[in-house]
């Protein structure tokens, strides 16, 4: 419970602080990522955000029906992207900034069969929201974040699964 | 009996004791602060939400244990001790040294202390409810609301971190200015003690078993919220 002399302490400080600023340095992204895994997470952050605006337009007691088949036919156009994506040597073991994990490489029919339940889940989605039917809608589209978590357990690196 | 008095007295006089000021609680809560708040930056920034979530947990806990101490705690720790109205403040501010407590915090200080525990608990509680169910990690009372009020909290979260990256600026600058005018603020913070001076007394025996009852509670409650805080959700 003694007193310290402050020079002491704001050296050590300030080593530990720049310590901190190396190590923080050392451990920033690996490599430079493709353009290509840039576009893709781009186009995965597109369908995360659409549909949250689908999920968002469903909690109001009168849901903008247009917008949701809108955002649905986004989600779909871009589900079609998908397979395109994910050229060889861009998985989590090549160093990059991803969490697109081997397995899609390792099964690729699985891979696309998964990216084309999504495609038809928000293509029902856009043709339901038509209809106005909020309760279905809403199953509907519950039923296309199924396929988005479906894709994500068996392909996407989840830091709490590890 | 009359010629050994003055020596001891001389001698108590060169070495008094030194005053303790900060409980050796107040003081772990305070330096796992800067080691929580970058760790926590860092595992966001890295997409390490399952070290993320947990250290977010942690310091929950020690947010709570510290909220408890303003109350339970031992002088220097209490907000009633330090948190002053502007008079006191402005009194402070103007070179009025006796506007606050001869220990613990200055009436401005005071404030900063208040509004830095206020900011980290914002920006943790925030946490609990961010994130997205159906893309990546969640805090763990994030079904509690809907998808846009999550989406918004979410935002918030990524953007109070910066307020509070600035409040710890302007917390770093004051330690400085003050050393600058040759007042040491962080010696105490670590030793827990300053050099003894005229008519200054320090804090009491640290209350242990009120120290163990906060941390029981604060920890209880941390874990609570963890587990999503049943039956609530």
């Amino acid at each position: 419970m003694s007193r310290l002399p402050a020079p002491r302490l704001l050296l050590s400080a300030m080593l530990v602080c720049g310590l901190a600023a190396c190590s923080g340095g050392d451990s920033a992204p690996t490599k430079e990522p493709p353009p290509i895994i840039k576009e893709r997470q781009a186009n995965f952050k597109a369908i995360g955000g659409a549909f949250k605006a689908v999920r968002g337009e469903l909690e109001s007691d009168a849901p903008d029906f247009a917008l949701i088949a809108a955002k649905a036919n986004d989600i779909n156009a871009r589900a079609q992207q998908i397979p395109n994506h994910f050229p060889a040597l861009t998985s989590t073991e090549d160093d990059y900034d991803t969490e697109a994990l081997p397995a899609i490489w390792k099964k690729p029919e699985e891979f696309k069969a998964a990216a084309a339940k999504l495609a038809d889940e928000s293509a029902k989605l856009a043709t339901l929201a038509g209809g106005g039917d909020k309760e279905a809608v809403g199953a509907q589209a519950m039923a296309m974040g199924g396929a988005c978590k479906g894709c994500h357990d068996q392909f996407r690196f989840d830091d709490e699964k590890k | 009996m009359s010629d050994t008095q003055p020596p001891l007295a001389a001698r108590y006089r060169a070495t008094p004791p030194d005053v303790s000021v900060w409980d050796p609680l107040l003081r772990l809560t305070h330096w796992s602060f800067p080691l929580l708040i970058p760790a926590l930056w860092w595992t966001a920034e890295n997409h390490k939400y399952a070290l993320h979530k947990r250290l977010g947990l942690v310091l929950l806990g020690l947010l709570v244990f510290r909220l408890l101490w303003g109350f339970f705690g031992p002088e220097t720790a209490r907000f009633a001790q330090f948190v002053k109205g502007p008079k006191a403040v402005l009194a402070y501010l103007r070179g009025d040294r006796s506007a606050g407590p001869a220990v613990g915090h200055s009436p401005l200080g005071g404030w900063s202390t208040l509004v830095l525990l206020l900011a980290m608990l914002a920006q943790v509680s925030l946490g609990l409810f961010a994130g997205d169910p159906f893309d990546g990690a969640t805090g763990p009372l994030n079904g509690l609301v809907g998808a846009r009020l999550a989406d918004t909290i979410t935002e918030l979260h990524e953007t109070l971190f910066w307020a509070i990256a600035g409040l710890i600026g302007l917390h770093l600058a004051a330690i400085c200015f003050y050393a600058a005018k040759g007042d040491d603020l962080l010696s105490p913070m670590v030793g827990g003690a300053i050099p003894p001076a005229e008519g200054v007394t320090g804090i009491g025996p640290t209350p242990w078993v009120r120290g163990v009852l906060a941390c029981g509670l604060a920890a209880g409650l941390a874990l609570w919220v963890a587990y999503g805080a049943p039956p609530i959700s």
